[in-house]
C-alpha cells in the first residue's frame, strides 16, 4: 500500500521540487526529473511484482458519498509499469532533446505530473478515481501539446482537449447512469454490471467507448491525434504512442472486462458493431499513414492502425485474445517509442522531418536507421521481435472466438506495414548525399542510448516470450 | 449559549445587517470604523448561521419562529428549516470575503470616498432581505423582502463611477419592477382562492381547492415562475442581466450573480414545492416550461458566454447559463436532482463569487476589460490567476472541485427522472463552459506576456480570494454538510 501511494507521490513531490529550482540551474533539474521517474518507476515494480504475486493492495477513501480508490488489479499493474519504464527512458532521451529550448521548467513539471497521473488511471480502483485521473491526463499534457506555442501548436491544443473534455463528459454520463443501474462503481473480481440486462446496455456501452475511444483514437475520433504531432518529440513518443493513448484502450479493456463482463459483453449487438469500427481503424490508419509525408504524422496514423489491434483483442472476448492485447500493450510500446526516438534524432540532428527530403540519412546517422529498421520489422510482427508474439496471441484468440476474418485483417495489416516504411528505410540508405556524422557529445549519448536499450529489450523479449507471460497470464487469469 | 440567543437566532440574522445599515450612514466620513463594522457583522454573520445549521441538524431549535409571539395565521412566522439555514450558510460564507475584498478597495469603483458609504448600506439591506427571503414563511413578506432586495440590487448597480451604469440600472429597474407586479400579481391570486397569507396554510387549502379554479392556479404559478424568472434570470428573461451585472462595482458583480438571483429562486422553490405540490406542478405542465427554459438556457448563453471578449460580460453570460442548470434540476422533481439543484446552487455562489473577484481584480489592476488583453497575468498576479483557474476548474465540474458534485447529483436526478436529453445537456454545459472559461487561463499562463506591470492585490483582497478558492476545493472534496442540508432541504420539499 505504501509503495502504491509512493509511486503517485514521488511524482507529484518532483513537480513541486522542480518548480522551485532555479531556472538556470539544469543540472539539478535534470537529476531531480530522474530521480523521480525512477523512484516512481522502482515503486510501481514493487506494487506489479505484488499484484502478480496475487496479493490484493490498496486503499480507499470516503469523502462525502464519494469513494476515492486506488486498487490496482493484474491489468492496471501492467499498464502502470509499461507507463512508469517508458518514461524513465523518456526522460533521459528528453535530457537531450531539450538540450537549450526554451521553457524546460514547465516542460519537466509537467512531464512529471503526467506520470502522476497516469499511474493513477492505471491503478484506480472504482470508475470515479478513473474518470477523475482520466479527466486530469487531458490537462496534465495539455501544456505538453501546445509546448511550441506556434499559432499550429496552439490550434493542435484546442482540438485536443476539445476532444478530450468532450468525451470525458459522455464518459461521466455512462459512469453516472451504471452507478444508477448498479449502485456501485469498484472493479473487483465480479464485473460491475454483473446481472443486468437490456437493449439499454447497448447505448450504455456507446457512451464508454465513444468516452474512451477518443483517447484510444479509434476512428472517427481520432483527428486530434495527427494535429498533436505538433508536441516535442519525447511528448509525441510517449504520450501519444504509448501513455495517453493506452489510457483510452486500458479503459475499452477495463469497460469490457471490469464493467460489463465478457458474457454480458458479448450478449451486446454494439460490441459486434463495435468490431467493425475497430478493423476500419486498423485498415484506414495504416493506409492513410502511408500517403503522409511528414514522418511524425506517419507514424501517428501507424499508432492509430495499432491502438486497435488492442481493442480487437479485447472485443474477442477470449482468453487468447485478451493476453495477445496486454502482450501487444507490452511489446508495441517498446519499439513504437523506439521508432519515435529514431524519428526525434533524425529531426534533431538534420533538421528534416519530411520523409520526401531525407534521402541517404542511413549513411549519415546509420546507427539509427537501423533501430528504425528493427522498430520498423518490428511493426510488420516479424520474428524474433516481441510483437510477433503479440499478433500471434491476437490471431490465435481471433481464430479461438470464430472470428477468423479478424487474423486475416491482421496478416493484411502487416503487410501494409511494411509498404508503409520499407520504401522509406530503401530510400534512407541510398547513396545521394552523404555527410560525415559530427561529433558525439553528451546530448547524442542521452538521444541514441534509450532507443538502443529499448530495442535490445524487443529483440530480448521476442527470443524469451515467457519473460512477460507471468504478468499477461495474471491479466487472464483474472478476467477469465 | 443561553436559550433567549438560542431561540431569537433566526430572527437576529435577518436584523443583523438591517440594524448594521442603520448605524454605517452616521459614521459615513470614518471609512476605518465602517469597514471594520462590516467584518464584525459578516463574521458574526457567519458565526450565526453555522450555529443555526448546527442546531437545526440536531433539531436544537423549533422548526417555525412567531414573530412577536404571535401565532399564525395572525401572526407572522419564519420557517427555520433546513432549506432556511442551508441559504442561510450560503449567504454568510460569501459575504465575509466580499466584505474583505471590499476593505480600502472601492473608493475608486464608486467614484469617491463619499459614496462608499452609500455602497455599503445597500449591500447590507440586500443581505438582510436575502435572510429575509431565506427565512419567511409568508406570502407577503416574500414580495416586501423582494422589493427591498431589488432596489438595493438597482441602486448597487447605479453606483458604479461608469459612463454606462445609470443606464443598466435603468433597464434593470424597469425589468425588475414588471417582474415584481407579476410576483404580486401571483401571490394576490393565491391569497384570493386560499384566503391565507401563511405559506403553510395557503397550501392546505390550495390541495382542495386547485381543481374548482385550476385557471387561476395555473395562471399565479405562471405569474410567479415569470416574475421570479425576470428577477433570476431565467432564459429568455435575463436581457437585463449581462449588463446590470458586469457593469457594477467587483463586489457587487460577485453578491449579484453568486446570491441575489439565487434569493429570488429560492422563494420561487418555496412558492412551487411548499405552497403548490410537485403534483400540481406537474398537472400543470409548470415543470415542463421550468425544464426547457433550462435546456435553452443552458446551451444558448453558454453560447453567448463564448463569444463575449469582455471578461465581466462573459461571466455574466455564464451566471444566465448556470442558473439554467437550477431550472432543469428543480424541474426533475425528484430528491437526488433537487439536492443536486440545492447543491449547486451553494457551489455555483462559491464559484461566481471567486470568478468575478478575481477578475475584478485583473481588470482594476491592469485596466485591460478584454480578455484577449489579459495574456500572460498568470505570471504577474499569481494568486489571482490561481484562484481564477481554480473557480473555473471548479465550474466546468472536474472532479476534487465543488462543481463535479452538484453535475453529479443532477445527472443522477436527471436519470432518476429517465430523462436523457438533460444528461447530455448537462454535459454539453460543461464542455461549453470549458470553452468560455479555459481560454482564460490558456492566455494567462500559456501566452507571452502583453501586460507589463501589475501585480497582485494586498492583504485582505488576496484572503478573501483564497477564502474562496479554498471554499471551492473544500466542497468538492469534503462535500459532506452542506450535500447533507441540501439533502435534507429537498426532502423537506418534496414530502409534505
Amino acid at each position: 500500500m505504501t509503495s502504491l501511494i509512493l509511486a503517485l507521490m514521488s511524482a507529484l513531490i518532483g513537480v513541486l521540487l522542480i518548480l522551485f529550482i532555479p531556472g538556470e540551474n539544469k543540472k539539478l533539474r535534470n537529476s531531480m526529473v530522474f530521480l523521480s521517474v525512477l523512484l516512481a518507476m522502482a515503486f510501481s515494480w514493487r506494487v506489479g511484482l505484488m499484484i502478480f504475486a496475487g496479493k490484493s493492495i490498496g486503499l480507499e477513501i470516503e469523502l462525502g458519498r464519494f469513494v476515492w480508490s486506488l486498487r490496482p488489479d493484474p491489468l492496471g499493474a501492467v499498464f502502470g509499469l509499461i507507463a512508469s519504464t517508458l518514461w524513465l527512458f523518456t526522460a533521459v532521451y528528453s535530457f537531450g532533446f531539450m538540450g537549450n529550448k526554451e521553457r524546460q521548467h514547465t516542460f519537466y513539471a509537467f512531464f512529471l505530473l503526467a506520470l502522476c497521473v497516469t499511474l493513477g488511471v492505471a491503478f484506480a480502483g472504482n470508475l470515479v478515481t478513473l474518470y477523475l485521473f482520466y479527466e486530469f491526463l487531458s490537462f496534465a499534457t495539455y501544456p505538453l501539446v501546445i509546448h511550441e506555442r506556434t499559432p499550429e501548436a496552439m490550434r493542435a491544443g484546442k482540438k485536443y482537449i476539445l476532444y478530450s473534455l468532450s468525451g470525458a463528459g459522455l464518459l461521466l454520463v455512462a459512469i453516472v447512469l451504471t452507478y444508477h443501474q448498479a449502485g456501485n462503481l469498484a472493479f473487483g473480481a465480479r464485473p460491475i454490471l454483473e446481472g443486468l440486462s437490456g437493449p439499454g446496455l447497448n447505448w450504455l456501452l456507446l457512451l464508454f467507448v465513444l468516452g474512451f475511444g477518443v483517447k484510444a483514437a479509434v476512428m472517427p475520433l481520432h483527428h486530434w491525434l495527427p494535429s498533436a504531432m505538433v508536441a516535442p518529440t519525447p511528448v509525441s513518443a510517449l504520450l501519444h504512442a504509448v501513455a495517453v493513448v493506452y489510457s483510452g484502450a486500458y479503459g475499452i479493456l477495463r469497460v469490457v472486462y471490469s464493467v460489463f463482463g465478457r458474457e454480458l459483453a458479448g450478449e451486446l449487438v454494439f460490441s459486434k458493431i463495435f468490431l467493425y469500427f475497430i478493423v476500419f481503424t486498423i485498415l484506414a490508419g495504416i493506409i492513410v499513414a502511408i500517403r503522409q509525408d511528414h514522418l511524425k504524422r506517419r507514424l501517428a496514423y501507424q499508432t492509430i492502425s495499432h491502438l486497435s489491434y488492442i481493442l480487437l483483442g479485447a472485443f474477442t472476448l477470449t482468453p487468447w485474445g485478451l493476453a495477445g492485447a496486454v502482450f501487444h500493450m507490452i511489446s508495441y510500446s517498446t519499439l513504437k517509442i523506439t521508432l519515435f526516438f529514431c524519428a526525434g534524432i533524425i529531426s534533431e540532428l538534420t533538421g528534416e522531418s519530411s520523409i520526401s527530403r531525407i534521402k541517404g540519412i542511413g549513411q549519415r546517422l546509420p546507427a539509427t536507421m537501423v533501430l528504425f529498421v528493427i522498430g520498423t520489422l518490428g511493426m510488420i510482427g516479424i520474428l524474433p521481435l516481441n510483437t510477433f508474439w503479440g499478433k500471434y496471441y491476437l490471431m490465435k484468440g481471433s481464430v479461438a472466438g470464430g472470428m477468423w476474418p479478424l487474423a486475416l485483417v491482421l496478416i493484411i495489416s502487416g503487410i501494409l506495414n511494411g509498404v508503409c516504411f520499407i520504401p522509406f528505410i530503401i530510400k534512407a540508405f541510398s547513396r545521394e548525399r552523404t555527410q560525415p556524422a559530427g561529433k558525439r557529445g553528451f546530448r547524442e549519448y542521452a538521444l541514441f542510448i534509450p532507443p538502443l536499450f529499448l530495442t535490445i529489450t524487443a529483440v530480448i523479449m521476442g527470443l524469451w516470450p515467457g519473460m512477460v507471460w507471468p504478468a499477461v497470464q495474471a491479466v487472464v487469469e483474472w478476467f477469465f | 449559549m443561553p436559550a433567549v440567543i438560542t431561540a431569537n437566532l433566526p430572527v437576529f440574522l435577518i436584523i443583523l445587517p438591517l440594524i448594521a445599515a442603520f448605524i454605517l450612514p452616521t459614521i459615513a466620513r470614518r471609512q476605518r470604523l465602517q469597514e471594520n463594522l462590516l467584518l464584525v457583522v459578516g463574521s458574526l454573520g457567519l458565526l450565526g448561521a453555522g450555529y443555526l445549521v448546527y442546531l437545526v441538524m440536531h433539531g436544537g431549535i423549533s422548526s417555525v419562529y412567531q414573530m412577536g409571539g404571535w401565532p399564525a395565521p395572525w401572526g407572522i412566522e419564519l420557517q427555520v428549516d433546513n432549506l432556511a439555514s442551508f441559504f442561510l450558510l450560503v449567504v454568510a460564507l460569501i459575504i465575509l470575503p466580499v466584505f474583505l475584498y471590499s476593505r480600502r478597495n472601492m473608493a475608486e469603483e464608486v467614484g469617491s470616498r463619499e459614496k462608499v458609504a452609500r455602497f455599503y448600506v445597500l449591500i447590507l439591506l440586500l443581505i438582510g432581505a436575502l435572510a429575509g427571503m431565506a427565512l419567511t414563511n409568508d406570502l407577503f413578506n416574500v414580495y416586501v423582502l423582494v422589493e427591498v432586495a431589488t432596489i438595493s440590487c438597482v441602486g448597487l448597480v447605479s453606483s458604479r463611477n461608469h459612463p454606462l451604469s445609470a443606464e443598466a440600472a435603468f433597464r434593470y429597474l424597469i425589468l425588475a419592477t414588471f417582474g415584481s407586479a407579476l410576483i404580486l400579481g401571483g401571490i394576490g391570486f393565491i391569497y384570493i382562492i386560499t384566503g391565507h397569507l401563511n405559506m403553510g396554510f395557503a397550501a392546505q387549502e390550495l390541495v382542495q381547492v386547485w381543481q374548482y379554479r385550476p385557471h387561476v392556479v395555473w395562471m399565479a404559478l405562471i405569474f410567479l415562475l415569470a416574475g421570479f424568472g425576470i428577477k433570476a434570470a431565467l432564459f429568455p428573461l435575463h436581457l437585463w442581466l449581462p449588463d446590470a451585472h458586469s457593469i457594477a462595482p467587483t463586489p457587487a458583480s460577485a453578491l449579484l450573480s453568486g446570491l441575489a438571483v439565487k434569493g429570488y429562486l429560492i422563494c420561487l422553490f418555496k412558492f412551487f414545492y411548499r405552497v403548490a405540490v410537485p403534483f400540481l406542478l406537474q398537472e400543470l405542465a409548470i415543470d415542463k416550461i421550468m425544464k426547457w427554459a433550462g435546456l435553452l438556457g443552458i446551451v444558448l448563453a453558454s453560447l453567448m458566454a463564448i463569444r463575449q471578449d469582455e471578461l465581466k460580460r462573459r461571466l455574466a453570460f455564464s451566471t444566465v447559463a448556470q442558473i439554467g442548470y437550477l431550472f432543469l434540476g428543480a424541474s426533475l422533481m425528484n430528491t437526488r436532482g433537487l439536492s443536486g439543484t440545492f447543491f449547486y446552487l451553494a457551489s455555483h455562489a462559491v464559484i461566481k463569487s471567486a470568478l468575478f473577484l478575481s477578475a475584478g481584480m485583473m481588470i482594476s489592476v491592469t485596466g485591460k476589460k478584454k480578455v484577449s488583453q489579459l495574456a500572460g497575468i498568470g505570471k504577474k498576479m499569481p494568486v489571482t490567476t490561481a484562484v481564477f483557474t481554480i473557480a473555473s476548474l471548479g465550474l466546468v465540474g472536474v472532479p476534487l472541485f465543488s462543481g463535479f458534485v452538484g453535475k453529479w447529483y443532477l445527472l443522477l436526478g436527471a436519470l432518476d427522472s429517465g430523462d436523457f436529453l438533460s444528461a447530455l445537456v448537462i454535459i454539453a454545459g460543461s464542455v461549453l463552459c470549458a470553452a468560455y472559461l479555459f481560454p482564460v487561463v490558456r492566455l494567462a499562463y500559456f501566452e507571452p506576456a502583453e501586460i507589463k506591470e501589475a501585480q497582485d492585490p494586498g492583504i485582505p483582497q488576496k484572503l478573501a480570494l483564497v477564502f474562496l478558492a479554498v471554499l471551492v476545493v473544500l466542497l468538492g472534496v469534503m462535500p459532506g454538510i452542506v450535500l447533507e442540508l441540501a439533502n435534507r432541504a429537498a426532502l423537506d420539499l418534496l414530502t409534505p
